[in-house]
């Protein structure tokens, strides 16, 4: 290696000589008074532009009811959410990545360039901050040059996307506007970076720095006019966030029915409204939609956005009417994909929720299934509207052992596992696998349905009844611990019940079974070394991820650990966080057939497309779903099993196939 | 219109029941209760009577404390206010106890209509309306399914045997009867409980309204039915067996 005779001195020097021989920014280095004059009048035009826009915006979110169950804490997951979120566009990156990392280009550029364009307006008064031949200077404003070429590389991306390739969510029209703004960004890092190439006192300096300028001077007041409005907002929105996933606000007081009218809307509902930056990622995943029925959860949003803009925060006038339709509100099976995609901090849960809960706990939602499913909820005791016997009648038939609080599990059954076929059969291959374990359990000698169905469909009378009659039997029965194979039971007692008491310690029978898996392997290995020939190691299988257990409770790899053990696991296209909805979910099982096609037939088709054998289910009503579902395609369909079924099958003496 | 629901609470559909010590009643501490489902349509043909042409539902219902959940219910679907004739001894009175019981509190109300279910899900006696109309000297019909108001009084369609109906009119005030599932149940809201809190429930005391409570009819036992099961193969083309499976659904399981 050779040793460098070069002193510090020499090398600062070096350094500057290499520097004076790079293009510098070009700044005019003079303005007459004429030219402030002129700049700061259309410098205060601009900024009322922009003011007598997002005035009225923001006096509308301010002036909304104030959320009720806020709080800042815990300030640490806000802070990480804005960082990772916001400043790293980790969503907005991860869920669509090439529009998304043109995306990241733009913000970042806009985040370097904010001190660029204070120092821009600074030079027109002859104190800007930062000196283009300065080392830090330059280094600043190369620096921000690196992200003005990458934005505009991103925004001609964008373009390019938007007009040319035309994805069917941006919706049928294109929007002037967007191609508006792109121009101006453009514009904006054109002018930047041409100055590179122009001397301080040509009057092509000059000529840029005004074009810089007016192009500034426009995007502004652009800003509030338009979807762009989400720049100033949504790094709000996300930090301003609820906190959990469809986190449904408690009612507060005895006149607040959920979404009714305009005065209705919180604080944080009209922030979202406004902060939709209209990319239809929601619209891309939302099962109703892409089945061609009404619900667009772009559109409701916008849609409560047109209410504000024309009625107003105080508004009497129904929030289902003139933007919103009923008949859309009640098509989400509430599956969250909406909420997860969106990279602006929307939670479109509570709203399609709170819209339901308004028509419902009002009486204005008029639907023969849903009346007859609240009547049974009413009178009876599950989902179902099956008589209370019958479950009995299960409980003795298997002699499933009473829960007597010494038990470690209360095993809860739900309306599938204590009255549907098929959600027995689950329970049974759950039972056999607790009593191989030696796990102690019990049932309830009598449960009622948690309340799922009826707190998404948006009725908080049935829902309060119902939770309130199962905590106290819970309380009195001594639980500590439940078990269920139900994703909506597990998630309803979990977090939905925390409203009316401290509910039990739950969990998804996919957590136990994963926990346990190594000793049933063992098992296996005491009886079958060698596959057989109708249960085959190499038997493909692809896991279908029910929504509640995914995307509402993050449990992804226990189900597909117990797949594992038992064959090949393959992937549907559309799995894990962005798994495609089984058509169940938000009391839709129950409102009878769909508009449109059937969202469960979709789903069904994608996992048989896998070329997998067997499809693996979670939930007992996405199991119910693609019965059906699978049925349909005739008897070359792959079979159907949940995952308790699986984890069986590894057992001593199980039945070879279920 | 002014129109009177008398309604009675009886155990949830779903209850296990178990006969009492006395073998002449039930044992009620474990037990939910309900309204009686005619009843409940008793009260939807009010409630749609009402919509319809305007006026004031009220709901009266004899029993002990706990009967007070079930008018509130009734209150939360639409009903104007509520009358509780407090007794702990109903299932000791007989059909005319009770219908004198009802008489007693509803005749000041001066009523153009009473509406109440055919038959009560845990006696199923079916007589407590015909009778109230007896005491109170209405004309009545029983087995209704829909009400339609006429100018001179009502039109009524009432149910026959073997999917015969029958269509009368009569004059009010009238006592009906009605049969379930002639129209759809409303379900209950947050914003009718909310409004309920606010309406006026009069409580009654039984032994105020000075009528008799000596009953006519003894009740001797009560037992639970005995656990039949029987298997039947039909046999011949599943053409044949398909409608014969039909016909016994319809006509000797009644579930059809």
């Amino acid at each position: 290696m050779r040793t460098t005779l070069c002193t510090p001195i020499m090398y600062r020097k070096s350094v500057h000589m290499m520097l004076l021989s790079l293009p510098t920014l070009a700044e005019p280095q003079h303005f007459s008074f004429a030219e402030k004059s002129i700049f700061v009048v259309l410098a205060s035009s601009s900024l009322y532009g922009f003011w007598r826009r997002f005035g009225p915006v923001l006096s509308r979110i301010l002036h909304a009811k104030k959320d009720a169950d806020f709080h800042l804490a815990p300030m640490g997951k806000r802070v990480w959410d804005f960082f990772w979120e916001v400043m790293c566009q980790a969503k907005v990156i991860r869920q669509r990545p090439l529009p998304g990392v043109a995306h990241a280009l733009v913000f970042w550029a806009f985040c370097a360039f904010a001190l660029v364009t204070l120092n821009h307006c600074a030079t027109a008064f002859g104190v800007g901050f930062l000196d283009p031949a300065s080392a830090a200077g330059r280094g600043y404003f190369y620096c921000a040059a690196l992200f003005a070429i990458a934005c505009a590389a991103g925004i001609f991306g964008l373009f390019i996307r938007r007009f040319l390739m035309r994805p069917k969510w941006f919706g049928e029209e294109l929007s002037w506007e967007s191609g508006l703004i792109a121009f101006l960004i453009f514009a904006l890092m054109i002018t930047y970076l041409a100055a590179f190439f122009v001397s301080d006192t040509s009057a092509a300096a000059r000529a840029l720095w005004w074009a810089h300028t007016l192009t500034l001077l426009l995007f502004l007041p652009v800003i509030p006019h338009t979807k762009h409005l989400h720049l100033v907002l949504s790094p709000f929105t996300i930090f301003l966030s609820r906190g959990g996933f469809s986190s449904i606000p408690p009612l507060s007081g005895d006149e607040d029915f959920g979404l009714v009218s305009g005065k209705d809307l919180t604080q944080l509902v009209s922030l979202q409204a406004y902060s939709c930056v209209e990319c239809g990622r929601c619209t891309e995943h939302c099962p109703a939609n892409n089945t061609g029925k009404i619900l667009n959860p772009k559109e409701i949003v916008l849609g409560l956005r047109g209410y504000l803009n024309e009625f107003g925060p105080a508004s009497e006038e129904p929030l289902l009417g003139k933007y919103n339709s009923q008949e859309a509100a009640f098509q989400c099976t509430t599956c969250g994909a909406c909420e997860f995609q969106c990279p602006v901090g929307i939670e479109h849960l509570p709203i399609l929720i709170g819209l339901r809960r308004g028509a419902v706990n009002t009486g204005s939602w008029e639907d023969d299934h849903g009346a007859k499913l609240f009547l049974a909820l009413e009178r009876g005791s599950n989902a179902l509207g099956i008589a209370a016997s019958e479950r009995d009648k299960f409980v003795e038939k298997n002699a499933l052992p009473l829960f007597d609080g010494t038990q470690e599990y209360c095993l809860w059954l739900g309306c599938m596992g204590g009255y549907d076929p098929k959600g027995r059969e689950i329970i049974l291959a759950l039972v056999r696998v607790m009593n191989h374990l030696g796990t102690s359990y019990g049932v309830l000698r009598k449960e009622k349905c948690t309340g799922d169905p009826v707190r998404r469909l948006g009725n908080d009378l049935l829902f309060q009844q119902l939770a309130e009659s199962n905590l106290e039997a819970l309380t009195q029965s001594r639980t500590k611990k439940i078990i269920s194979i139900c994703p909506h039971c597990v998630r309803t007692i979990q977090e939905d019940w925390k409203e009316y008491g401290t509910p039990p310690e739950i969990e998804h029978h996919s957590e136990f079974l994963a926990r346990h898996l190594d000793h049933l392997s063992q098992a296996r290995t005491g009886i079958a070394q060698t596959p057989n020939e109708s249960n085959p190691e190499n038997e493909k299988i692809v896991f279908h991820d029910p929504c509640y257990l995914g995307r509402y409770r993050n449990v992804y790899d226990e189900p597909r650990a117990v797949v594992a053990k038992i064959g090949e696991l393959v992937e549907a296209p559309r799995h894990k966080e962005r798994s495609f909805c089984c058509g169940a979910g938000g009391g839709l099982a129950f409102l009878g057939e769909e508009k449109g096609g059937r969202v469960s037939h979709v789903r069904a088709a994608e996992l048989t497309a896998t070329g997998a054998t067997t499809v693996a289910a979670a939930c007992p009503f996405c199991n119910t779903m693609f019965r059906d579902a699978l049925a349909a395609q005739g008897p070359a369909a792959p079979q159907l099993v949940d995952i308790a079924q699986l984890a069986a099958r590894i057992l001593p003496n199980a039945p070879v196939s279920n | 219109m002014k129109i009177v629901v008398a309604i009675k609470q009886v155990p949830e559909r779903d209850a296990q029941v178990r006969i009492d010590a006395s073998s002449k009643w039930i044992e009620e501490a474990d037990l939910q209760f309900a309204m009686n489902e005619p009843d409940a349509y008793a009260l939807e043909e009010a409630l749609q009577l009402k919509e319809k042409h305007g006026g004031e539902v009220i709901v009266a219902s004899a029993g002990p404390e706990r009967v007070g959940a079930t008018i509130r219910e009734a209150l939360a679907k639409g009903a104007d206010r509520g009358i509780h004739i407090l007794c702990d001894d109903l299932a000791a009175r007989d059909a005319l106890g009770v219908a004198r019981l009802l008489a007693a509190a509803v005749q000041p109300e001066d009523p153009n209509l009473i509406l109440t279910g055919l038959q009560s899900d845990d006696l199923g006696l079916g007589q407590t309306g015909v009778i109230l109309a007896a005491l109170l000297n209405f004309p009545h019909a029983s087995l209704i399914l829909e009400v339609e108001k006429t100018d001179n009084g009502l039109k009524v369609k009432r149910e026959l045997e073997e999917g015969w109906f029958q269509s009368i009119e009569l004059p009010t005030p009238a006592v009906l009867t009605i049969q379930s599932g002639g129209t759809k149940l409303r379900y209950a809201t947050l914003m009718g409980i909310k409004r309920a809190k606010t309406k006026e429930l009069r409580q009654l005391n039984a032994a105020e309204l000075g009528v008799n409570a000596a009953p006519v009819v003894a009740l001797e036992q009560i037992t639970l039915p005995k656990k039949q099961k029987s298997t039947q193969m039909l046999s011949g083309s599943p053409k044949e067996t398909a409608a014969a499976l039909v016909e016994k659904l319809k006509f000797e399981a009644r579930v059809l």
